[in-house]
């Protein structure tokens, strides 16, 4: 049974499997983001709509479905979320 | 030699305990984790207590020049810092009271039962070396889980806080001998220990609090 994960950690997760489904394919579609960061479909509509008001994942035009690709500030955010979360996991903890 | 240790040991655990503390506070205001923000108290504590501690020491060396601390504020410092201490066992959810070593129970204890009549400072000590071993007992654990090299630095760092704080016990029952001086090495050691795994990481602040305010909002966090 996987660890319980908490939002913040569901939200890096989600940019996570953003920036690396950009580097390999220039976007993302939900599908496999739905497969990388391990997440329910109904949850991760609600969570890209956030990002992508936020600008932490840009929007891409697409003909047959919606697909997404980490912004600059996404991977600042990203880096940071990461940053932090090495500080805790230093402690034993989780961030 | 006493009095420069001292010195020592609480301008560096003033410096170590704000800059942890620090750090972790914009890691708070970044991310809002909660465990973070147990974090930045428990390091701020740490940091103003070792900081008291130091002001007496100052104080003391450039207006009294009595050769001792306060009294009141040695307490002071140490219940500051204990807090801190109390909120890094915390954070790893405290089952029980006492460490869960069979062998760190009947050692630990002893002191506690010699020495906590004699005064509050002392009952405060008792407490502190409690929590660090609860801390430094999770943190191992976490460090056997995940294998992480910082992980098992804040670990020994913590360990040897506590191994400092039982060593200072009993130089109050053998006074005069090197063990006071042991104390403060082996607590100076664990301060730096507990500071190496957070000098790597990058100490800069980034602003992304927006999104955290909107997200929590909109997540109901």
């Amino acid at each position: 049974m996987g660890a319980y994960r908490k939002q913040i950690q569901i939200v890096g997760d989600v940019l996570y499997a953003a920036e690396e489904l950009t580097i390999d394919h220039n976007e993302a579609s939900i599908t496999n983001l739905i497969q990388k960061a391990n997440i329910s479909h109904s949850r991760i509509s609600k969570i890209l709509t956030n990002l992508v008001s936020q600008g932490l994942l840009e929007q891409v035009d697409s003909k047959i479905a919606c697909k997404y690709r980490i912004s600059m500030s996404g991977k600042d955010f990203l880096r940071e979320y990461r940053k932090f979360s090495e500080f805790t996991d230093n402690f034993g903890l989780t961030i | 030699m006493e009095f420069l240790l001292e010195n020592i040991l609480n301008l560096i655990g003033f410096i170590v305990g704000i800059i942890i503390g620090i750090f972790a506070y914009i890691g708070f205001r970044n991310t809002g984790s909660p465990v973070l923000f147990r974090l930045t108290i428990a390091f701020l504590a740490i940091g103003i207590g070792f900081g008291i501690i130091w002001g007496g020491y100052v104080i003391d060396d450039v207006f009294l020049q009595e050769g001792k601390i306060n009294r009141g504020l040695q307490a002071l410092g140490l219940g500051t810092q204990t807090i801190g201490y109390f909120f890094i066992a915390f954070s790893h959810t405290i089952k029980s009271f006492f460490p869960k070593s069979r062998y760190l129970r009947s050692v630990g204890i002893i002191p506690l039962f010699l020495l906590s009549t004699m005064s509050i400072e002392h009952i405060i000590r008792s407490f502190s070396f409690i929590l660090l071993v609860y801390g430094a007992i999770e943190t191992f654990v976490s460090f056997l889980e995940g294998k992480q090299k910082g992980t098992l630095a804040v670990g020994i760092g913590l360990g040897m806080l506590a191994f400092g704080e039982f060593i200072a016990w009993y130089s109050l029952v053998f006074p005069e001998t090197i063990l006071y001086s042991i104390s403060i090495l082996l607590k100076i050691s664990g301060l730096i220990s507990l500071f190496l795994p957070i000098s790597k990481l990058p100490l800069r602040k980034m602003k992304i609090d927006e999104f955290v305010e909107d997200e929590d909002e909109k997540f109901g966090v």
